[in-house]
């Protein structure tokens, strides 16, 4: 039995979405200038914010590798069919997503501005949280129909 | 026997090429995926890249006469005339504060630094903090105060508007001004105004984002670094001679 075909496009899809909003961030911040204070729109608020680093590391380098190993994840899943890379994808949208609801948090609470592209990351790593969560329900599923046959 | 060996082996041969079949099919799939997130990737880089050889706004420029009440470092009579237009909240002015200040420092009496306001509508402490400068500036402190607000701007902007005002003082006492007359010259009309004044020079000028250079009188797109910076003035320095 596999696990649902249309809860792995959604991933893949929302996986690399994440990855190409991550990505551009990540170069725009190697090649690109300092953003500069628009009078409207708050990017540049966010990303120089000071909290736009952990450990010395930008976010976005962090969110571009993240969204592209689960991309990668479920691309093996999809040439393999071997369940192990999926589950493995599955089991580690928490992290994007705690991580995105805490940079939410941040941009409202603290920085109170808000940046168009990391809230597409929100968007992109809560879809993946919740795709995530649907496709261990599915394979649960699946192992406990297998063992009552 | 034997021809269920042949049979046997056909199939075995049969299994062989299908297995070697999809393993060169993965192949060419992961290969085409990595090439096509290298292509994805080197495009965005390309883009990048492009985008900050383009100025925005070339064509944008300013009177590069100083005013007589322009806060200048530096030489007033130089022929380099450097123009900021900033915003005391704006974290990418406070980026570009230390490489102007070495800037100064490396040109000295070549070059003439001016300092002007343009405090966003966004930001709530700008206009307060462009106050405090220009009262500091009353005492002869204005490029003291200055440098206060940028050294402590992530920690000041994260207070409430409510307690602006108590900053301030606090960085007017530390810079040993007179606080009773601090005071008064904050909440000034003539200061307000000024402040005012720079912001609407700035508007006509076409600004629409801080910081904003004009060397010369001709904008600048915002140089990626310290040396892109000075080599842009060198550049002018050269063609001026």
């Amino acid at each position: 039995m596999k696990i649902s075909k249309t809860l792995i496009i959604i991933f893949l899809a929302a996986s690399f979405i994440g990855f190409l909003d991550a990505a551009y961030l990540t170069v725009q911040h190697y090649l690109g200038t300092v953003p500069p204070c628009a009078i409207t729109g708050g990017c540049a608020t966010v990303l120089t914010s000071g909290y736009q680093k952990i450990f010395g590391i930008q976010v976005a380098l962090l969110g571009a590798i993240y969204y592209l190993t689960l991309f990668l994840l479920a691309v093996a899943y999809l040439t393999s069919s071997r369940k192990i890379f999926i589950l493995l994808a599955a089991l580690a949208t928490p992290i994007g997503f705690i991580a995105s609801l805490w940079f939410v948090c941040l941009q409202l609470f603290v920085i109170k501005a808000i940046c168009f592209y990391c809230m597409i990351s929100a968007l992109t790593s809560t879809t993946l949280f919740a795709t995530g969560i649907m496709i261990i329900i599915n394979y649960r599923k699946q192992m406990l129909s297998k063992v009552k046959e | 026997m034997n021809n269920y060996e042949s049979h046997r082996q056909e199939k075995l041969a049969k299994e062989h090429i299908a297995r070697k079949k999809r393993f060169i099919y993965q192949i060419a799939l992961w290969f085409s995926i990595i090439a096509g997130i290298g292509l994805i990737v080197g495009g965005m880089i390309y883009f990048v890249a492009r985008q900050n050889l383009v100025p925005t706004n070339s064509l944008a420029t300013i009177e590069s006469a100083l005013a007589s009440d322009d806060w200048v470092k530096g030489n007033k009579d130089a022929k380099m005339v450097f123009i900021e237009y900033s915003d005391f909240q704006c974290p990418a002015c406070a980026f570009y504060y230390p490489l102007l200040k070495k800037i100064s420092e490396e040109f000295g009496d070549n070059l003439a630094i001016v300092y002007r306001h343009f405090p966003l509508p966004k930001h709530q402490g700008a206009k307060p903090m462009a106050y405090a400068a220009e009262a500091a500036g009353k005492q002869g402190k204005f490029w003291e105060m200055h440098d206060m607000i940028f050294d402590n701007q992530n920690k000041w902007a994260v207070q409430s508007q409510s307690k602006i005002k108590d900053i301030v003082v606090e960085y007017a006492k530390s810079l040993e001004l007179n606080i009773e007359q601090f005071e008064k010259d904050f909440g000034s009309k003539e200061i307000e105004q000024k402040v005012e004044g720079h912001y609407r020079e700035g508007v006509k000028a076409g600004i629409s984002s801080t910081p904003t250079f004009f060397l010369n009188g001709r904008i600048l797109q915002n140089p990626k670094n310290y040396d892109e910076l000075r080599n842009i003035i060198n550049q002018a320095i050269d063609e001026n001679l």
